[in-house]
């Protein structure tokens, strides 16, 4: 960004027009389909074919406030906060010791469980749907948010281990020899001095892994069969099909299911970002 | 107290600061000293260690087993031991090979529509222009979005009759060209294609903005004052330059297409006639649905062999410039 | 130091409790019956007018009844319903209450061991054996049907009317002649729901009932083969109406109930005719508005040479099941809804035809008179097929006869996939 500072001044008018266009055409490729759902949720189904382009008339506001009236919209929204968060909590715990370790011992064998750990990127979760599902069918976790949020976390640790190890690895190691020095076990090093010291890469993995447990549909489908766990995505998809014939009433449910995701990436999209293309250039 | 163990080097660190232990002969002492290490080390990793094995490592051993019976799934574990007989149907099946045409139609498309799309917004963007960092944020945003609210908003959008796709045809007198999108074999794919290019060229961008980023501008000025024009600067300098993040964005893409669910289930759930399916969506048809558990244990294995083949491939081929250059980065912190 | 670790090892203790909290009734085992606070999960399939306010008034006035009773209704479609059902049966952890219709699918979920034994079904109502013999297995009654019917071709009069036929046909070669003059007319023939593909398995099951008899289906439910010409010789038939390209603009990805759905285009007059239950009418109204006194009703016509006659029906009807371990209270909300002025009701607003003996006078629409004639005087009856036999091959039927529809598969294909999964499977 400060490159372009140094750019010599102005490029042609006409040329900067066109970068608006290009770039405008796209802003509009991106916000039309969510546009169509914020103002059809105002319509009535009747209007939405009738009046596809225009603003509601007249506006039926009880599409959203039905929605948020409803026990199961917020019971919903309830499950997938308490799963988000527990999946985070757990992933960056576990990792952070992990990649502690990796980044600060030496130990025999050390590369190769690293690198067994890095392989999980490679593994398409959807391989291991159905073995999960039997295994959580013995361990009695169906049903049961922990069969969500332990899969979930083990998924997880593989991306955040690496991002971790690798702000671990670049810690000066003289801080904690001072830690060291003052007599600090190797946990008090990790969780006095190099777990503080690593605050912003734990934000941007708990931002990772809160966004991918939110947006999680695959596994909650396979574990949860009782509405009462179901997680915002499952209840999109079952709205949907329980109010089929009504659209308007739909486009409400999605919009009102987006809202958490777009603000909380409103308030972490730093975060985010720099973790998406550490744990991809790093993986 | 100090922990000898708690240092890569631990030849370079002061003895001094290791505890006097009296009256113990030197070897005695480094054995307990490495058992010490080693306890502390099992202490910060075995607990991601069994997450990760039983979780992640397990399930594959137990989809290749399972994938050898025939079995619905019902009671504890399965008996009716058949080899590989669902390999062999899954393999003759033309579900199965309509799955692989269209996860390959999905990854050329990817890598010849949505990469390239994704990396020349990212050139565009790291041009100094009025409201850059509103259109990032805003190109961006539907990555945010789960795949199902994507998949729920567009399969409104494309219905034949009320959607916002062909009432826009409709409005601009382009009514030949309206299509029941969703329905038609021959236009799902396509249609699937935008919603994923609408989902994720963000999320490329961002990777490509990054990695245009990391090359320093006076680069770019040398070959300007050498005479080179923007398409030879793009040419000969931002695109070798940026070469690992494409072999990135690549692998990422092709990985992703592997075990495309989502999106597919919500959108189609794999149809019109088997035109949109996937392995996973087949996986998901035969697993849940069909209750023919063995018979989907085969796809996952298969599934998982084709990433493993692929990953291992592209780090050894494409990417082996780029890993050993990790490699030795890593190798700073050895 | 160490208290520090402990402190990690509690917070990551606590994770794992905070997970861990009560999971609902599943699986809880027999509740107490007796004063104690019950809640019973209903799984149902009604998610349009008029069952859903039916059950939701149902549910009402069961409480109302009974406060120390809660039932907590999950509306799922059709299609959503089986994927949970058969991932529920997997899991062996089913709902208290859940819809089925008898057949295959109950054995499966019978082998599962997540259904009752309901005991004496006269103990709960008094049951046309018409209707309970679907859920009847080995002597055992384990669901009790709300209502039963056929399926049948469900017609537009008046474009008819308008495309010149005067009278529904009764043989193969006037059904197709039927369709083409329709084409003629430039009405869209037929609707049908290919993205959900149970709707598309009726014609290749009735066609092959007409060619083949019942016997032919029965025997190749335990043979395993339906590589027989008959069965070939349905898919012909089939074909030989697709090919006319009769069904509505876009049915390759339509569902049944929704706004340009299946229903909702005979329901609006779009489209002439559809196969389907006796639950048509009400759907149609539901999702496109009901085209009234326009709608007829003509069974499945005979086919020229077929061992078959017109008067055996395929058909079923809507029940319900109690999973192994609900409360008392969830047979005795059965009980409830299959009480008499409940079951009146129900047929009253068309919803279905009556599974209770002596609520047939409550049939109001004439349609459906029609139908439950037509029903009492069957001369066999045939289950839906991706319900009489195990999901492997009832789906497999439902998936091969929509290729077939769709023209990406033979009629020999779909004879021959069928088969293969029936003996690997079966």
């Amino acid at each position: 960004m400060s490159s372009s500072r140094r750019r010599p001044a102005g490029p042609s008018r006409a040329r900067g027009i066109s970068l608006h266009m290009l770039a405008g055409t796209l802003a509009l490729f991106v916000l039309i389909p969510l546009l169509f759902g914020l103002i059809g949720g105002f319509k009535d189904n009747a209007q939405l074919s009738s009046n596809p382009f225009g603003l509601p008339a007249p506006w039926h506001p009880e599409n959203y406030t039905e929605v948020l009236a409803s026990a199961s919209f917020w019971r919903q929204v309830g499950n997938s906060v308490l799963i988000a968060l527990s999946t985070t909590v757990l992933v960056v715990a576990l990792s952070a010791m992990a990649a502690f370790a990796f980044a600060r011992f030496a130990f025999r064998g050390r590369e190769v469980l690293f690198t067994i750990f890095t392989a999980g990127l490679m593994f398409p979760f959807a391989v291991a749907i159905l073995p999960l599902f039997v295994l959580m069918r013995t361990f009695g976790l169906l049903d049961n948010p922990l069969g969500v949020i332990l899969v979930q976390a083990a998924f997880g640790l593989p991306m955040t281990i690496i991002i971790l190890r690798g702000f671990f690895a670049g810690i000066p190691r003289e801080v904690e020899e001072a830690a060291v020095i003052d007599g600090c076990t190797p946990f008090g090093v990790f969780w006095r001095v190099l777990l503080p010291m690593a605050r912003p890469a734990l934000a941007t993995v708990s931002v990772l892994a809160i966004v991918a447990s939110w947006n999680n549909f695959f596994l909650p489908l396979a574990v949860f069969n009782n509405p009462d766990w179901w997680t915002i995505p499952l209840g999109v998809q079952q709205f949907q099909g329980q109010y089929s014939t009504d659209i308007a009433r739909t486009l409400a449910y999605v919009v009102l299911a987006m809202v958490p995701a777009l603000a909380f990436y409103a308030v972490a999209e730093r975060h985010l970002i720099s973790g998406l293309t550490a744990g991809a250039t790093k993986g | 107290m100090t922990h000898p163990a708690l240092t890569e080097r631990p030849e370079k660190r002061p003895r001094a600061a290791a505890p006097p232990a009296r009256g113990l002969p030197p070897a005695a002492i480094r054995r307990r000293r490495r058992l010490k290490g080693l306890a502390t080390v099992a202490l910060f990793v075995l607990p991601a260690l069994v997450l990760y094995g039983l979780l992640v490592l397990a399930p594959i051993a137990i989809a290749a087993y399972t994938s050898m019976f025939r079995w619905n799934g019902l009671g504890g574990w399965p008996e009716d031991f058949i080899g590989f007989d669902n390999f062999t149907r899954l393999f003759a099946s033309d579900v199965f090979h309509g799955d692989l045409r269209n996860g390959l139609l999905i990854v050329v498309l990817s890598l010849v529509i949505q990469l390239p799309l994704a990396l020349g917004l990212a050139l565009l963007l790291n041009q100094r222009m009025r409201g850059r960092a509103v259109y990032r944020l805003l190109f961006f945003a539907p990555y945010v979005l789960s795949e199902v609210i994507t998949g729920v908003l567009f399969s409104l959008i494309l219905s034949p009759e009320i959607g916002l796709a062909n009432q826009i045809l409709r409005a601009v007198g382009l009514e030949e060209l309206e299509r029941a999108w969703l329905a038609d074999p021959t236009t799902v794919m396509p249609a699937l294609f935008a919603v994923m290019t609408w989902k994720y060229f963000g999320f490329y961008m961002i990777l490509f903005l990054a990695g245009r980023q990391g090359i320093p501008r006076e680069l770019g000025e040398a070959a300007s004052i050498d005479g080179a024009g923007t398409w030879q600067q793009f040419r000969h300098v931002t695109l070798p330059l940026l070469g690992p993040t494409i072999r990135i964005a690549a692998f990422l893409s092709v990985i992703g297409t592997i075990q495309l669910f989502d999106l597919v289930w919500v959108l189609t759930g794999g149809g019109p006639d088997h035109a949109s399916e996937t392995m996973a969506v087949t996986m998901f048809q035969f697993g849940f649905k069909r209750t023919q558990i063995g018979y989907a244990s085969a796809i996952s294995v298969v599934m998982f062999v084709l990433s493993m083949i692929f990953a291992l491939a592209y780090l050894r081929f494409v990417m082996r410039r780029d890993t050993q250059g990790a490699v030795t980065t890593m190798g700073d912190h050895r | 130091m160490s208290l520090r670790r402990r402190g990690v090892v509690v917070v990551a203790a606590s994770v794992l409790l905070l997970g861990g909290c009560s999971s609902g009734s599943d699986g809880a085992g027999p509740a107490p019956s007796a004063g104690g606070k019950v809640t019973i999960d209903w799984w149902h399939i009604g998610t349009t007018e008029p069952n859903k306010t039916i059950y939701d008034g149902w549910v009402k006035a069961y409480q109302a009844k009974n406060p120390n009773v809660t039932i907590k209704v999950t509306a799922l479609e059709n299609d959503a319903f089986k994927s949970k059902m058969a991932t529920v049966t997997t899991a062996a952890s089913a709902p208290d209450i859940f819809s089925t219709w008898g057949g295959g699918v109950l054995k499966q979920q019978l082998d599962a061991e997540i259904v009752k034994d309901l005991g004496d079904p006269k103990a709960i109502a008094d049951f046309t054996s018409a209707a309970l013999a679907a859920y009847q297995i080995d002597g055992k009654t384990y669901g009790v049907p709300i209502d039963v019917g056929m399926v049948g071709f469900w017609y537009n009069k008046k474009l008819f009317e308008k495309a010149g036929v005067s009278e529904p046909p009764t043989t193969w070669a006037g059904f197709i002649d039927t369709v083409k003059k329709l084409k003629a007319a430039g009405v869209t023939p037929i609707a049908l729901a290919g993205k959900e593909k149970w709707p598309g398995h009726y014609y290749w099951t009735y066609l092959a009932m007409r060619i083949g008899g019942l016997d032919a289906l029965k025997q190749a439910a335990t043979t395993h083969d339906f590589t027989g010409p008959d069965f070939v010789a349905a898919g012909q038939k089939l074909k030989e109406l697709s090919d006319l390209d009769p069904y509505q603009k876009g049915f390759l990805n339509a569902a049944y109930s929704s706004p340009d759905g299946q229903a909702a285009s005979v329901g609006s007059g779009k489209a002439a005719m559809e196969l389907m239950g006796q639950w048509a009418p009400a759907v149609q109204k539901d999702a496109g508005g009901g085209i009234g006194e326009d709608l007829g009703f003509f069974p499945f016509p005979s086919v020229e040479g077929g061992k078959g006659t017109a008067t055996e029906a395929l058909g079923g009807g809507n029940g319900f099941a109690v999973s192994a371990d609900a409360p008392a209270e969830a047979v005795d909300f059965l009980k409830f809804i299959t009480q008499m002025d409940n079951q009146k009701q129900f047929v009253e607003s068309g919803a279905g035809l009556p599974a209770v003996k002596g609520a047939e006078e409550a049939i109001k629409d004439a349609n459906l008179k029609t139908v439950a004639g037509t029903l009492a005087g069957a001369t066999g009856f045939q289950l839906y097929l991706d319900q009489a036999y195990p999901p492997a091959v009832g789906q497999e039927i439902n998936d091969s006869v929509a290729g077939l529809i769709a023209g990406s598969k033979t009629p020999e294909q779909v004879a021959s996939s069928i088969t293969e999964t029936a003996k690997a499977e079966g």
